[in-house]
C-alpha cells in the first residue's frame, strides 16, 4: 500500500476529518502518520494489508469500551473507508523514551524510584485490563515507554488487546511468550500475559532476559527452533537457586551480575518463583498481576533516599542495613505495619491513599516521614491526606491528626487510619 | 559504577557481508553506484540495529579482483563510514569463495561472545569468474555458516554470469539483475535492508511447529520476489552499463 501523502484528507467514521502532516515511522502491520483533526495534532495508524472483519470489529469494540486506564495509548476514532482502515490516538509525548533505548543503555532512569514507578504503573494498568476481561496478548518490550525523570508509563500497540480466550492471529514474540502458547497448545490469553509481564518486569529491573545466560550466549547461531527451546519450550532461569546451567557470563550479562545482590530477598525470592519450572509450565499457578502490585509496592516501601544522595534498598530480613552507595551501615529503622504491608519510616518515605484509605489509588501520596525542625533526631510522619488519624502512643495518650499536623515516630505507636485500616509501628 | 547505570543487555550478533566484484570492468558507474548506495544504506541499517534489543547488526566486506581483500571484519554499523571500494583486476570469485569459507567460523569472524544468528551472504559482480570458482565454492557449501545464511546476489549489467551467481545462492529467484545505476542502488538498498531486518528479528511464535532458518530465507525469497514484480521497470528509467 503506498504511503498517504501530506494534506491527503482522511474521514473518520464519527464525522470528523483527519489531515495527514507527515509519516511519523512504519512498523510490519502498518504505517503511522501525524494528523491534525480539528486543530489539534493526533497520530493515525493506517493498516498496510486489509485486517480481518473479527480483527477491524475488535478494534471497534475496543475504543467503544475505552482504555482500561490513563497509561494505555489507546485508539480514539476508527478510519474505514473502502481503501483504509485503521484509528486515531493522542500522539506520544516527547518525554517518553522507549524501552529498547534503556535496555541499549542509550537512556536510564534517574533512580530506583523511577525504575520502580514504572514497574507499579505497568502492573497496575495490566491489572486494570484484566480485570475489565481483556488480555493483551502481545506483551514485549516493544510495547513500553518511559519517561527516564518520573517512571510514567505509556503502552503502545494496543491493536491486540481483546476478550482473554478471544484470538485475533497474533503469538507474540518468542522470548516473551508462554510456553504453552510457544508450543501451539493454547492462544495468548491472561494466563500467557502474567509470564510475559513478568519477563518484562525483570528486563526492566535487571536489564537482562531472565532466561539468557551462558546457556544462550554459547548457542553459536540461533535459529526460531533454539528460540522456541530455550526461551519457550525449557527456559532456565539464570539466578535458579537449584539449576546454573544457565548462569550469567561475567562481561555479557554484566547488570544483571552487578544488580541481583542489591535487592532485597524477597525480591528477589520473587522472580525466582516466577520462574521455577512450575510456574513457567503450570499457567494456572502463574503470579497474577495483582500479585506484583503488592511485591512493587513493597519494594517502594523499602527504598531510602540515604543522607549520601542516592537510594538504597534496605533489606527487612537481613541482620543489618547497608547503603550500597556509600557503604555506610544503615541504623535499621523502625518499619509502619498496615496489613502485610510495611513502609520503613525513613525521612521522605511516603505513605499511599490505598494504604490508609478506601482508595484504591497506589500512586497519591497521602502522607510522609518528615525530620523534626528543631531536632533532627526526631522523626514523625505528617498527614498529607483529608482524614484524620487516631494515634495511640505508647503511653496510652490518644492524638487526633488531621489534615497538616504529624505524629511522632516511635515504637509500638498505633494508628487508626479511615476505612478500618490499622497501623502499628515496630 | 552506580548500578543504576546499566551496560547495553547482551545482543546477539548479525553479520550483513558485502562481498563485492571488484575488476576492472567494474570501474566507473558501475562500482559507482555501488559506493553510493553502499553508503546512504548504511543510516537506514543502523537505524534498524538501534531499535533492535535482541540484535546487533554488523557489517563486514570483502572485494575481490585480482585477489580477495577485506576490507574489514564485521564491525557495528552504529556509527559506521563507507570508505569507497576501487575497481581494477580480474575477478577471482573462486578465492573470494575459499576466503568466505575460512572466516565464516566460530574461531574466525564468528566469534561474539554472545553468539550470533545467520548471517546475510549479498554477492555483487559483473562478470565470469576468472580462476576456479566450482572448487571454491565445492568448499564452501560444506560450511555450516554458508548453510543457513541468507544469500542473495545481484548481477550487475548483461555479462555478469547468472548461473555462477544462482549456484552461490542455491536459488535462482535470489539473483536480482541490474542494467543501469538506478537499478543498482535501489537494489542494493532494497537487499540491505530487508536481509537486515529479517536476519535480526527474533523468532515470532507463529503456529507452532515450522521453525528453523528455512522460515527466515523463505520469507526473504518472497520479498524479493515481491520486489522484483514491483519494479519490473526499474531499468528503464536511466542510461544503462
Amino acid at each position: 500500500m503506498k504511503k498517504l501523502k501530506p494534506n491527503t484528507q482522511v474521514p473518520l467514521t464519527n464525522g470528523q476529518t483527519a489531515k495527514v502532516k507527515s509519516l511519523l515511522g512504519e512498523g510490519g502491520q502498518g504505517a503511522v502518520y501525524q494528523v491534525a483533526i480539528d486543530g489539534k495534532d493526533y497520530a493515525m495508524k493506517i493498516y498496510t494489508k486489509k485486517p480481518k472483519k473479527n480483527f477491524v470489529d475488535n478494534l471497534e469494540e475496543n475504543i467503544r469500551k475505552g482504555s482500561p486506564t490513563p497509561h494505555f495509548l489507546w485508539m480514539k476514532w476508527m478510519v474505514k473507508t473502502p481503501t483504509l482502515i485503521g484509528y486515531v490516538m493522542d500522539l506520544r509525548p516527547k518525554d517518553y523514551v522507549d524501552f529498547s533505548k534503556f535496555l541499549m543503555a542509550k537512556a536510564r532512569f534517574s533512580s530506583w524510584s523511577a525504575m520502580t514507578n514504572a514497574a507499579l504503573q505497568i502492573t497496575y494498568a495490566f491489572r486494570e485490563l484484566h480485570r475489565k476481561g481483556l488480555s493483551y496478548q502481545d506483551l514485549n518490550d516493544g510495547n513500553f515507554f518511559f519517561n527516564p525523570k518520573t517512571g510514567d508509563v505509556l503502552i503502545c500497540d494496543n491493536d491486540n488487546v481483546a476478550p482473554a480466550d478471544t484470538n485475533l492471529g497474533i503469538k507474540g514474540k518468542c522470548r516473551y511468550m508462554a510456553p504453552e502458547v510457544v508450543m501451539g497448545k493454547s492462544n495468548p490469553n491472561n494466563l500467557s500475559d502474567y509470564f510475559s509481564l513478568s519477563v518484562v518486569l525483570f528486563m526492566l529491573f535487571f536489564n537482562n532476559h531472565p532466561f539468557d545466560g551462558k546457556r544462550v550466549s554459547s548457542v553459536p547461531c540461533m535459529n526460531d527452533a533454539i528460540e522456541r527451546e530455550v526461551y519457550g519450550i525449557n527456559p532456565i532461569f539464570i539466578c535458579s537457586p537449584t539449576d546454573d546451567r544457565n548462569r550469567p557470563v561475567r562481561g555479557v550479562h554484566q547488570n544483571v551480575i552487578n544488580r541481583w545482590s542489591l535487592f532485597p530477598k524477597f525480591f528477589q525470592d520473587a522472580f525466582v518463583k516466577a520462574f521455577s519450572n512450575d510456574l513457567i509450565h503450570d499457567k494456572n499457578k502463574r503470579m497474577s498481576d495483582n500479585e506484583w502490585v503488592g511485591i512493587i509496592s513493597q519494594l517502594r516501601s523499602q527504598t531510602i533516599q540515604h543522607t549520601c544522595g542516592y537510594e538504597t534498598f534496605i533489606d527487612l530480613a537481613a541482620p543489618k542495613a547497608t547503603c550500597f552507595n556509600c557503604g555506610k551501615e544503615v541504623t535499621m529503622p523502625l518499619t509502619l505495619k498496615i496489613g502485610s504491608h510495611r513502609t520503613i519510616l525513613y525521612p521522605q518515605m511516603k505513605i499511599y491513599a490505598n494504604q490508609v484509605s478506601s482508595s484504591a489509588d497506589m500512586f497519591q501520596e497521602v502522607g510522609e516521614v518528615v525530620v523534626n525542625k528543631n531536632n533532627p533526631n526526631v522523626w514523625g510522619v505528617s498527614n498529607r491526606s483529608k482524614d484524620s488519624w487516631r494515634v495511640t502512643l505508647p503511653n496510652g495518650q490518644k492524638l487526633d491528626v488531621p489534615q497538616g499536623k504529624g505524629f511522632p515516630i516511635y515504637k509500638d505507636v498505633q494508628i487508626e487510619f479511615s476505612a478500618g485500616k490499622i497501623g502499628k509501628i515496630e | 559504577m552506580n548500578p543504576l547505570e546499566a551496560v547495553e543487555i547482551a545482543r546477539r550478533q548479525m553479520t550483513l557481508f558485502f562481498l563485492v566484484d571488484t575488476s576492472g570492468s567494474m570501474s566507473g558507474s558501475k562500482i559507482g553506484a555501488v559506493n553510493t548506495a553502499i553508503r546512504e544504506v548504511l543510516p537506514t541499517i543502523s537505524e534498524i540495529s538501534e531499535e533492535n534489543a535482541d540484535a546487533a547488526i554488523k557489517i563486514a566486506c570483502m572485494s575481490f579482483a585480482t585477489d580477495v581483500n577485506w576490507l574489514f571484519a564485521p564491525t557495528d554499523v552504529e556509527g559506521m563510514t563507507w570508505n569507497d571500494l576501487v575497481a581494477g583486476g580480474t575477478t577471482a570469485l573462486g578465492a573470494a569463495m575459499k576466503e568466505l569459507n575460512r572466516k565464516l567460523s566460530r574461531s574466525e569472524f564468528m566469534n561474539s561472545p554472545t553468539g550470533n544468528f545467520a548471517p546475510v551472504l549479498f554477492l555483487m559482480s559483473d562478470g565470469q569468474p576468472t580462476d576456479e570458482f566450482q572448487k571454491g565454492l565445492a568448499e564452501l557449501q560444506e560450511n555450516k555458516w554458508f548453510n543457513v545464511a541468507i544469500r542473495v546476489a545481484i548481477a550487475i549489467g548483461d555479462d555478469a554470469d547468472k548461473e555462477v551467481l544462482a549456484q552461490f545462492t542455491g536459488n535462482s529467484e535470489l539473483v536480482l539483475t541490474a542494467h543501469t545505476p538506478e537499478a543498482l542502488k535501489a537494489m542494493i538498498r532494497f537487499v540491505s535492508v530487508t536481509s537486515s531486518k529479517i536476519g535480526s528479528r527474533s523468532s515470532g511464535v507463529g503456529v507452532g511447529g515450522n521453525a528453523g532458518e528455512e522460515s527466515k530465507q523463505a520469507e526473504f525469497a518472497e520479498q524479493v520476489q515481491e520486489f522484483k514484480e514491483e519494479n519490473a521497470d526499474l531499468d528503464a528509467l536511466t542510461d544503462g552499463f
